[in-house]
């Protein structure tokens, strides 16, 4: 890491500047002599470092602030800063050095989310094998209760039959009994309650696969040992995955593919599928969230590339785009913005997972209203004997 | 409900899992003796022979492969099988310490289910 080294005189304009110094804030060293220094801290901690250094004659080591690069945004830096004194100990002016902290905000980032993502993990291996349980049995019931109902649809079919024999034939008494039935039949409406009782067992196992589906996320999501690591082509890997899902999106898609001559990465090919395929799918829901009814159709490409060391996988779509907002919380495990049963919300985090035993990152671009693009980059041979 | 075909006794600490499975395999010809509890099932064990046992695996007191292993030895021509919520957690080497011949996981498929307990006691109704 290159330190910045600025040295300023007691009105806080730069008369000395290094070559980082520059680099960090995106200027010429020519445009950085004479300017005020405190004019670059785009908050007030800033400020005050040089500020208070050159009123108070403080010293700093080391403070977080965030400085402004032409061109380039807010960069977060570590400052140090040191009055000159001059004689009789006035502050003659500062000397202040600082680094560019951006990777390392990176790093700790990724070392929190990474963290986030074991201690949920763990807490959703518990949930689901306590949820299995109950699943267990409500499963297998339903399954049972289907049948018994058409069982005895069956078997009332031949009550109302014998129903109808005897009430024509047959003593006074059966024919009492047969009316009987006849009245209690209407009474509790049998047709309606046998059809209905098929029907509420439906949807009940419905709403069992549909708890079955998201256990199984859930599973995936803490799990990642399925597959075993190989030499494997990236474009068919992703292009498989793209097979599968096709036929559930190619009534409102448009698929472009664009693939880039590979190099065999080493990898667990089973989970880069499971990365893709959760791209896919949420590609598409994006496009049909935003086209609704309409007629229209959206667009999702496909592209890989290779760059040096790196193979570059990035699933691009017209769909509703992600609010700015919410760019920092796609990969949080459980975030979603979809409906109850449409998203579990553990798509991103778990390909977010995958990616990086990969040594690799995942990284979303995304305009509101206009589409989304996620970029996986994957090192050739990340993953070492250790994964 | 007895029958004449092969004896299966079915440990599991929740109930409701007991009458699900009989529910599903009433029709396949087994005689079926359930225990809700580990020792439940060794006094069974003790006072009777049985063609296999379907063990849950979490369960307190013991595990279903640890019970499977003691009732090994106490009945060591009873076919063993486990079904568990979460298939991942038991070592294969485990399983195959203790002779455990099937793993069903649930919520489990009906008809596989079947089928697994079929080959494992070699017939039914
Ligand atoms: N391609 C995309 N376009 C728009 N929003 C997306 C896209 N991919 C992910 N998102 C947003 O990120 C959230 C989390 O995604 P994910 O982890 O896959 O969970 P889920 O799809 O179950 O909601 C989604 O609910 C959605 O808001
Ligand atoms: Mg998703």
């Amino acid at each position: 890491m290159n330190t910045a080294v600025l040295v300023v005189d007691a009105d806080s304009h730069v008369v000395r500047c290094n070559d980082a110094a520059a680099a960090i804030l995106g200027r010429a060293p020519e445009a950085l002599h004479g300017s005020s220094a405190g004019a670059w801290f785009v908050d007030v901690r800033g400020q005050a470092v040089v500020e208070r250094t050159l009123a108070e004659g403080v010293r700093f080591k080391g403070a977080e602030a965030m400085v402004d690069r032409v061109g380039g945004g807010a960069v977060p830096v570590g400052i140090s800063c040191a009055p000159i004194l001059g004689p009789g100990g006035r502050v003659r002016g500062a000397v202040a050095t600082f680094q560019d902290l951006s990777e390392m905000h990176q790093l700790r980032q990724q070392v929190l989310q990474t963290e986030k993502m074991a201690s949920i993990g763990q807490l959703a291996a518990g949930v689901a094998h306590e949820i299995n349980n109950p699943m267990g049995f409500i499963h297998a019931n339903l399954f049972q209760l289907a049948e018994y109902a058409g069982d005895l649809r069956q078997l009332w079919g031949e009550v109302e039959q014998l129903q109808k024999v005897v009430s024509q034939a047959g003593s006074p008494e059966v024919r009492e009994a047969a009316a009987r039935l006849a009245t209690l039949a209407e009474e509790v409406d049998v047709d309606f309650l046998l059809s209905d009782l098929a029907k509420a067992i439906r949807e009940s196992q419905e709403g069992s696969e549909r708890i079955r589906h998201i256990v199984q996320d859930l599973r995936d999501f803490s799990h990642q040992d399925n597959g075993e690591l190989s030499l494997a082509d990236v474009n068919q890997c992703l292009d498989s995955t793209a097979n599968i899902v096709w036929p559930m999106m190619k009534h409102l898609v448009q698929l472009e593919k664009n693939y880039a001559d590979l190099p065999a990465v080493t990898c667990y090919p089973m989970q880069l599928k499971q990365v893709f395929m959760n791209l896919l799918v949420n590609a598409f829901q994006a496009i049909e969230s935003k086209l609704g009814a309409s007629a229209e159709t959206g667009h999702i490409v496909l592209r890989t590339e290779h760059h040096g060391a790196d193979v570059v996988i990035s699933v691009a779509d017209t769909g509703v785009g992600i609010a700015a907002g919410d760019l920092d919380r796609i990969f949080d495990p459980f975030f979603t913005t979809k409906k109850v049963g449409a998203g579990t919300g553990l798509g991103l985090s778990t390909s977010y997972n995958i990616v990086q035993r990969h040594g690799g990152r995942i990284e979303a671009d995304s305009q509101a209203g206009e589409g989304t693009c996620f970029r996986v980059v994957l090192p050739v041979d990340g993953i070492g004997d250790d994964a | 409900m007895t029958r004449d075909g092969p004896s299966l006794l079915i440990v599991d600490d929740e109930a409701r899992i007991l009458s699900a499975l009989q529910r599903t395999l009433r029709r396949e010809g087994y005689e079926i003796v359930t225990a809700e509890t580990v020792d439940e099932a060794f006094e069974i064990l003790d006072r009777r022979d049985v063609d296999g046992i379907l063990s849950d695996h979490k369960m307190p007191g013991m595990t279903g492969v640890q019970f499977l292993g003691e009732a090994g030895r106490r009945r060591p021509a009873a076919v063993r099988m486990i079904i568990t919520g979460w298939t991942e957690e038991i070592p294969r080497e485990d399983l195959e310490e203790v002779g455990v011949c099937a793993l069903v996981t649930k919520p489990w498929d009906d008809a596989k289910l079947k089928a697994t307990l079929r080959r494992a006691l070699g017939g039914g109704a």
